[in-house]
């Protein structure tokens, strides 16, 4: 049990009468990549966002490496070890990539020199670099997303929420997602998948959860869950 | 797509770095405008009018704290300046203490006030503003209830006898540097940073690490303390205020102005904001003396649909070279 | 405590209740359909308030002739100034400040037109009704024995109270069962899916525009039935208490506004009998700002979610 990162147990939200995530558990070890998967509204970002608390949850429980954080805050959380993306990115519009990249560092005792070198390094690893004094705005949806991933990689977490990463990414951006995601999987980073891109989403997976209404239908390892008749209906309705 | 902005062809090391660039600029710029505002006495210059220039810089430099930085417009900005004169003046008509004394007292009183109202912070975009306008209100209301003996009621409070015009005029260049000293500091500091990753996106910013309610609480404060020592400086030169002058409108309408017809969010964009305003409207109140409130109504309107980031904002859209020249 | 005293506050506060209804439900379809925070609506309804002045002044005309073509003048004035102010607003950083601070400077502007055209007195509006007052109640030895109370209130209120009444009535039926209505309020439950139907969104948000603007501009009139003086500078106590009726009723929910209106009105005259007066002016303000803490969603308990 001692490589479990990140334990969720019996977690709810609820949204006025509506039950957006009704009693969730999930797993996910050191090192492993998890799925999460399911149609839209299926509550897989309310999940996430009560993960890395966004989201106060009304009952259950979210432990990292053992340590509850379920009433943490989110910069708490943050630095605690939990990364996460958005769905629609989320850069820092009006400051340039570097600075962008260096708001994650900036709780660290590193000088400011230091600083900039490792999130210039970040931009390089992502293909960046060029683009380093414009705006985060002025950077195309895919080029968020992939400045979304440095940004949170600057953030040294064991865990990484990534959310819906390849939506709207072109397939060469996509490429240099997938690269640096399997590094960091490599680097036995560990990874909570949202996505209803179902085949980067199998290929990557090492654990899938399926989730709908806002109850998990059915996990287990990718080749499994791909076949139940359950995961089959709930997708394509009956 | 983006367009690259293109590094310059001097390499790192180079002392004609940007960011090097960037700094001669800026604090070149600082003394250049601070000598000049010290030497206007010796020049016979307008006092009031240099004064005024030194006033609306600071104030507009410090909401730039709050509104460009952290991205929290303070509708009710005026009642630090306020609450800074009323401590300034009773510290010195009933407490007895020199006024050089004074406003210090003032600027804690404007200080401890923000403090008190800090939660309203927590509240979303136009929630902040209604109560932020709000809570001005209130705060003139309550100074008006206040007994006579304190406050001086309606007639307000006069310091001409114990305050020298020339004194406070030298006072507002000092406490002119310390804004200016400290949007250079804080444009380039974590900080700093912190609070433009709040700005553009709080939750982002939350989920990358920062401490979101500590770091907008410093801009609040900074904000708070330099608004509150204008306060008291500005009843220094004056002599005199009363709850209509402490707590006008006006004074948090002019300051959101001139720092945004510059652009917030840079320490350069509220200096020349309210360089070139202050001398446009002290043109305007030539001219046309009437129609001085429409014309700035009319340049409010004209700002906001037309040039949203201000001179200098505007200047660094279009040109996305400058950025790496501007503070 | 007297009870003629708490009557007759309560009375006023129906009538006042019912203007800051008014104030509240404009104000609150220019919030709810255009996400414009009107800071210029108190200016707007003191510029109905000089119409009906000026009408009163140069053609003898009583206050409650200025209704109709005020409705109409500023509709049509509305609808208008909504393409000049607004469209541009939605391109900035941040609209709803944006347009906080633009009506701001729209504000200024009027206030000095008033100021130019009317000087910045306080002028008295002098027109009566036949009877000036109607008696509602009296009680009997109210003050001791032979003394009774009389519950007064000019007829003026009364007929301003009548029109009010009409207007809501007719904003309501309006809201609820034309088309143009009902898809105002679907604008202000979903902006976007408002343009997803086909709807034109630009004629819809101008209507909502100059109607919110003619609403203000009848309140005014109104107003300077109830209050029978005007003041150029007295627009941002009526902009704050406006703003007071839709926190407290909940943004961008029209009813939630008018009920919000009449509670506050009651609450406010009652207040201004029983405390000192500068208290009194205060009590608004320290409600909005507990509404906002303990129950950002208003009393209706619906908000508009950022």
């Amino acid at each position: 049990m001692s490589d479990t990162v990140l334990e969720v147990q019996a977690l709810t939200k609820r949204f006025g009468g509506l039950v957006a995530v009704d009693g969730v558990s999930l797993e996910v070890r050191k090192g492993q990549i998890v799925g999460l998967i399911g149609i839209n509204g299926a509550g897989k970002t309310t999940l996430m966002n009560c993960v890395n608390g966004i989201y106060r949850s009304d009952d259950g429980q979210v432990r990292l490496n053992n340590a509850d954080i379920t009433r943490k805050t989110p910069h708490e959380i943050a630095l605690a070890g939990v990364g996460r993306t958005f769905q629609v990115p989320r850069t820092f519009r009006r400051m340039d990539l570097i600075d962008n990249l260096m708001v994650p560092l900036l709780h660290t005792d590193a000088s400011d020199a230091d600083l900039t070198a490792r999130a210039e390094d970040g931009l390089r690893q992502v293909g960046l670099y060029e683009l380093r004094h414009n705006h985060g705005e002025e950077l195309s949806g895919g080029q968020q997303k992939l400045l979304e991933l440095a940004r949170v990689i600057m953030l040294d977490p064991e865990l990484i929420l990534l959310d819906e990463p390849f939506a709207g990414v072109n397939p060469s951006l996509c490429r240099i997602m997938l690269q640096q995601i399997e590094k960091l999987r490599d680097a036995s980073k560990s990874f909570l998948l949202v996505s209803h891109d179902l085949t980067s989403i199998y290929r990557l997976s090492d654990h899938l959860y399926v989730l709908n209404q806002g109850e998990i239908i059915a996990e287990g390892l990718v080749e499994d869950v791909q076949n139940d008749p359950v995961v089959i209906e709930a997708y394509l309705g009956n | 797509m983006a367009n690259v902005v293109t590094s310059s062809a001097s390499s790192a090391g180079h002392w004609l770095r940007p960011d090097i660039v960037r700094q001669l600029i800026w604090y070149l710029l600082i003394v250049v405008l601070v000598f000049w505002c010290i030497t206007a006495p010796s020049r016979d210059a307008n006092l009031s009018l240099y004064f005024s220039f030194m006033m609306w810089i600071t104030l507009a430099s410090s909401l730039n704290f709050i509104a460009g930085f952290a991205g929290y417009m303070p509708f009710g900005f005026v009642a630090f300046y306020g609450l800074g004169a009323y401590g300034t003046g009773i510290a010195v008509k009933v407490l007895g203490l020199p006024i050089w004394l004074g406003v210090p007292c003032g600027a804690a009183l404007g200080v401890a006030f923000a403090l008190l109202v800090a939660p309203s912070l927590r509240l979303a975009g136009i929630y902040f503003a209604i109560v932020s306008l709000s809570l001005a209100i209130i705060c003139q209301r309550v100074v008006a209830l206040l007994p006579e003996w304190l406050t001086g009621g309606s007639l307000g409070i006069n310091l001409g006898v114990v305050a020298d015009r020339e004194h406070g005029y030298y006072a507002m260049v000092l406490v002119l540097v310390g804004v200016l000293v400290t949007a250079s500091w804080l444009a380039r500091s974590r900080l700093g940073k912190a609070l433009k990753a709040i700005r553009d996106d709080v939750e982002a910013a939350d989920a990358m690490g920062i401490d979101v309610a500590r770091s907008r609480l410093k801009a609040w404060l900074l904000a708070a303390l330099f608004a509150s020592l204008v306060g008291g400086v500005d009843a220094w030169f004056t002599g005199a205020f009363d709850t209509q002058t402490a707590f006008d409108v006006l004074v948090t309408a002019k300051t959101v102005i001139y720092a945004m017809a510059g652009g917030l969010g840079t320490a350069l964009g509220p200096v020349v904001g309210a360089g070139v305003l202050v001398w446009v409207d002290d043109q305007i109140w030539r001219a046309f003396p009437v129609l001085n409130n429409f014309l700035l109504g009319l340049l409010i309107v004209v700002l906001i649909l037309f040039a949203p980031r201000g001179i200098v904002g505007s200047l660094m859209q279009r040109f996305p070279r400058l950025r790496r020249y501007v503070m | 405590m007297n009870e003629v005293l708490l009557l007759q506050g309560l009375v006023g506060g129906i009538v006042f209740g019912a203007i800051y209804a008014l104030i509240g439900a404009s104000l609150n379809v220019m919030v709810g359909v255009l996400r414009v925070i009107n800071f210029a609506h108190g200016e707007f309804i003191l510029a109905g308030s000089f119409f009906a002045y000026a009408m009163l002044m140069g053609l003898g005309l009583n206050p409650l002739y200025a209704v109709a073509p005020v409705a109409v003048l500023f509709f049509l004035a509305g609808y208008g100034a909504y393409f000049v102010l607004i469209p541009r607003l939605q391109r900035s950083d941040e609209p709803e400040t944006s347009s906080f601070l633009l009506m701001f400077g729209v504000s200024l502007m009027m206030i000095a037109v008033l100021t130019w055209i009317f000087e910045a007195d306080i002028r008295p509006v002098n027109f009566s009704f036949d009877p000036i007052n109607v008696t509602l109640l009296v009680v009997e030895d109210a003050y001791g024995p032979g003394r009774d109370g009389r519950v007064i209130v000019p007829t003026a209120r009364i007929v301003a109270l009548a029109v009010n009444a009409l207007m809501i009535i007719a904003l309501t039926w309006f809201l609820y069962r034309t088309l143009t209505g009902k898809a105002m309020r679907a604008a202000i439950m979903n902006r976007d899916a408002v343009q997803i139907v086909g709807i034109d969104v630009h004629h819809l948000s101008a209507t909502a525009f100059g109607l919110a603007t003619a609403i203000a501009g009848v309140t005014g009139v109104l107003l300077a039935m109830v209050v029978p003086s005007v003041d150029p500078n007295g627009g941002p106590p009526l902009a704050l208490v406006g703003f007071v009726v839709i926190v407290l009723g909940g943004l961008g929910h029209p009813v939630g506004a008018l009920l919000a209106g009449v509670l506050f009105g009651v609450v406010e005259q009652v207040a201004t009998v029983m405390l000192p007066q500068a208290a009194a002016q205060m009590l608004g303000f320290v409600i909005l700002i507990a509404v906002i803490f303990f129950r950002p969603s208003g009393i209706l308990g619906l908000a508009v979610s950022r």
